[in-house]
């Protein structure tokens, strides 16, 4: 290999727009690997209906124990828009912080923070009053599954939207916001993800 | 300690002789955490965890608090050794300041360095050289206590229960080995330098995917302790649901190294796309980057998958879930699916960068151009994409979907074709080229040896009425073994001392290297012929005892192993020796024309002082201007 030594010469002091690149792409690629394991949980799911193994999908009703009836998937499409308004917000101040408007930004971004930890307190609402436990069958198995899943995912968004909004409120945005794009990146994953889990349990 | 920092002007307020809290972490301030975390947790459950229902099936008190336990020890050991400082700092809009990065970097810390959360790529990868050793001198030593307890047929010196744990620990403790056993080690160290960039793309990550082996490592150590991994490394539920505690050890250790893999792979990926110097077009990017890259590239979807199955498998054991239970609407075959949807392209994942490493070598070596670069990229594009497409032929006798057989059994011998290209590529550069014996090139020979065996012994697992036949036999042992050790070792061997003097400054002493080649080879050869012959006639694996008819068989086979062990004991003493008291090498003692033989040993903090910029691909030996 030849080589000629010129080249960069301060190693220090990278554009922002390339280390904001080369963040965007490890963090899409992280992205696939929770891809990777959403869309094996939609595998399990319908798998595990398909199945339907000994008709324990929904079990029936027993001496001990009353039938299993699938949950209505309304609490889950709700969580999935407080999502979708969050990542809306998040967009919002996104904008803000292209046109350089630092209150747009801390704006959008706090009230992403809001129905982010709105839609996590929903999630555990709704997952401490389902009518069944785990023990109740293949479908329980998987409504808490999903479920965790997404109240995970809600548990890191409010950690990033979090982090976002204080970050905006300090001004760090000022001069370059790569940090803002990339957020919006898992936002919208974020929101993806939950919306996938709402289809798969709209289909019990 | 000796550190760099102006402590007065990176960290402003603080008390003066007061070390700063990133300065004070280290092994043992995350050993003393993990460990307090878990005891804690374990007492805070032991006393609020209610007792089990006696109406639950499989629902285990034990288990979830030892599951608890193990994930009080994992973020103690993590937060105790520094990882969650980036991130809170991140949130708190305190980012780390160049000092702090220089700090973590290692920057004249000595050897204190390899002990704490240090970015540099060359520190981590010599902390991947490290915890591979010893990873495999364990799974050597259980490989050596199973090839004694069959040197004889009654077995006997190992209770059945205790030899079945030691299987499935040396079986999971290997493939963990054989995976990082190239990426971990020269995929950090030698990759980003062989690319031309200062580092790697995200310095913390690396960081981060080391450490998250080393936290992964105790929990499957202690299984051994609470009953062990008895269903061997594969784990297959129910059966596993209803193992003892041990199985909460391989849970919480898969877990963990699925994330470590799933990091360690979306840094080198970013790392190669967006870092690679100046002028290195992908046609001059050198082939082991290739190899480096599809290993990682395949892992990234595929650990998360098996990642899932495990989170399904603790939540049957401690919540009672459905997954894998039939009497709940679970299958089994739910349990197969995924953990082979990981389990195949992880062969790839073991095998493709021990291959790329010596096809990076075998220009060296004979002073030739490697045969047809294209083909040899196409070969591994072409074994990658197929990878993904063949995991059920290790269902075939299960029963699930056996319309499905036929189309496995073409996937699978499909991928015969990318595998022979890289095969031709290798013969294609050996042929009529001056060679230069090493031990690196005779490697390069056993390579093609072990895995044309392996490779061909290989298709008649595929091939589902012969399969019917050999499932479940000695046979697929020894096949396995030939191509991931016969070949994944082979290559890492080789690796080991081609890059041994970049690494260390030293060169590793010539003469052990061959007498471990040897040993290693031959004692390969019989342990594994004979393993082939007892399956053959119809030894099934993982028993501690067998018909006396496979005693000659068996004998030969512990044999063999014993001269493998001879070798590695060799190449250990090898390491040690030469790294200690070697013989200082030069900056390029190949003659190699890649970027990393370009630095100095030992290699500067930020590898390059000015960037390079690349003018021609890495393969022009023997041409007027290369």
């Amino acid at each position: 290999m030849s080589v000629e030594t010129h080249g960069h010469s301060n190693p220090h002091h990278e554009h922002p727009d390339v280390v904001g690149s080369r963040n965007r792409l490890g963090v899409i690629l992280i992205l696939v690997a929770d891809i990777a394991m959403a869309l094996s949980v939609l595998f399990v799911y319908f798998y595990l209906k398909g199945q339907n193994v000994n008709d324990m999908w929904l079990p029936a009703a027993t001496e001990d124990s009353p039938a299993i009836l699938a949950l209505s998937s309304k609490g889950t499409w709700y969580i999935t828009a407080l999502a979708g308004l969050g990542a809306a917000a998040h967009f919002y101040g996104l904008k803000g912080a292209r046109a350089k408007n630092a209150t747009q930004l801390v704006l959008g971004g706090g009230v992403a923070l809001v129905f982010s930890i709105a839609a996590l307190v929903y999630q555990f609402m709704q997952i401490s009053s389902a009518p069944f436990t785990t023990t109740s069958g293949a479908y329980a198995s998987c409504y808490f599954l999903i479920a965790g899943l997404n109240a995970l995912h809600l548990v890191l968004t409010v950690f990033i939207a979090l982090g976002n909004w204080n970050r905006s409120r300090l001004g760090i945005y000022a001069a370059d916001h790569w940090h803002v794009d990339i957020v919006n990146v898992w936002w919208i994953w974020m929101t993806v993800s939950s919306l996938l889990g709402a289809f798969a349990l709209s289909f019990a | 300690m000796t550190t760099m920092m102006d402590r007065s002007a990176s960290a402003p307020g603080h008390a003066a002789g007061k070390r700063p809290l990133i300065e004070r972490l280290n092994i043992v301030t995350a050993l003393v955490l993990g460990t307090v975390s878990a005891v804690v947790v374990w007492q805070l459950a032991l006393r609020f965890l209610p007792e089990t229902p006696e109406t639950s099936l499989f629902f285990n008190r034990e288990d979830k608090i030892s599951l608890l336990s193990l994930i009080g020890w994992f973020v103690g050991f993590m937060t105790g050794i520094g990882a969650l400082i980036g991130p809170f700092r991140w949130a708190l809009g305190k980012d780390l300041n160049h000092d702090e990065n220089m700090f973590l970097a290692g920057k004249d810390q000595g050897i204190k360095r390899y002990f704490r959360y240090t970015t540099d790529h060359k520190v981590v990868g010599i902390q991947y050289l490290v915890i591979t050793i010893i990873i495999l001198f364990v799974g050597g030593t259980l490989a050596m206590l199973i090839r004694t307890n069959l040197g004889h047929a009654q077995g006997g010196w190992i209770q059945p229960q205790t030899y079945n744990a030691i299987v499935g620990w040396h079986g999971i403790i290997m493939i963990v080995a054989t995976i990082i056993m190239i990426t971990g080690p020269f995929g950090n160290f030698i990759m980003p330098i062989m690319i031309g960039a200062r580092d790697m793309a995200f310095p913390r990550l690396n960081a981060l995917s080391f450490w998250l082996i080393v936290a992964a490592v105790p929990p499957v150590f202690i299984s051994f302790f609470t009953g062990g991994i008895t269903t061997g490394w594969s784990a297959y539920n129910p059966l596993a649901s209803q193992a003892g505690l041990g199985m909460n050890g391989y849970i919480a250790f898969i877990c963990i190294f699925a994330i470590s893999t799933m990091v360690a792979g979306a840094n080198i990926t970013t790392t190669v796309v967006k870092m690679r110097a100046k002028g290195m077009t992908w046609n001059r990017t050198p082939i082991f980057i290739y190899g480096v890259v599809a290993s990682v590239a395949l892992a990234l979807p595929a650990f998360p998958v098996f990642f899932l199955s495990q989170i399904m498998s603790g939540m049957d054991r401690a919540f009672a879930t459905s997954f894998y239970n039939t009497a709940g609407g679970g299958s089994g075959w739910l349990y197969e699916n995924l953990f082979w949807i990981m389990g195949h392209p992880e062969v790839y994942v073991i095998l493709i960068p021990s291959v790329a490493a010596l096809m990076e070598m075998a220009p060296v070596f004979t002073r030739r151009p490697l045969f047809s670069f294209n083909l040899a990229v196409m070969g591994i594009a072409g074994i990658s994409g197929l990878s993904v497409l063949v995991w059920a032929h290790h269902m075939y006798i299960s029963g699930w979907a056996p319309l499905l057989n036929a189309p496995f059994m073409l996937t699978t011998e499909l991928i015969s074709i990318p595998t022979g290209m890289l095969f031709l590529v290798l013969i294609g550069t050996l042929w009529r080229g001056r060679l230069w014996m090493t031990m690196p090139t005779a490697s390069i020979y056993a390579l093609l040896w072990n895995f044309m065996i392996g490779g061909i012994t290989g298709i008649y697992l595929s091939d589902v009425p012969a399969d019917a036949f050999l499932h479940g036999s000695m046979y697929v042992t020894a096949h396995f073994h030939y191509t991931l050790m016969g070949a994944g070792l082979t290559g890492a061997l080789a690796s080991l001392v081609f890059w041994f003097p970049k690494m260390t400054g030293r060169m590793f002493n010539k003469t052990l290297s061959w007498v471990s080649f040897w040993l290693v080879q031959i004692g390969f050869n019989v342990t594994f012929i004979g393993m082939f012959l007892v399956g053959l006639a119809g030894q099934p694996r993982r028993v501690e005892s067998y018909a006396e008819v496979f005693s000659r068989g068996n004998l030969i086979t512990t044999m063999g192993a014993y001269t493998i062990m001879a070798g590695m004991l060799v190449l250990l003493h090898g390491v040690i020796s030469s790294w200690r008291s070697g013989v200082k090498a030069p900056m390029n003692p190949w003659q190699s024309k890649t970027l990393e033989w370009t630095v100095p040993n030992p290699v500067p903090l930020e590898n390059f002082e000015t960037l390079p910029v690349v003018t021609s691909d890495a393969y022009g030996y023997g041409k007027a201007k290369s």
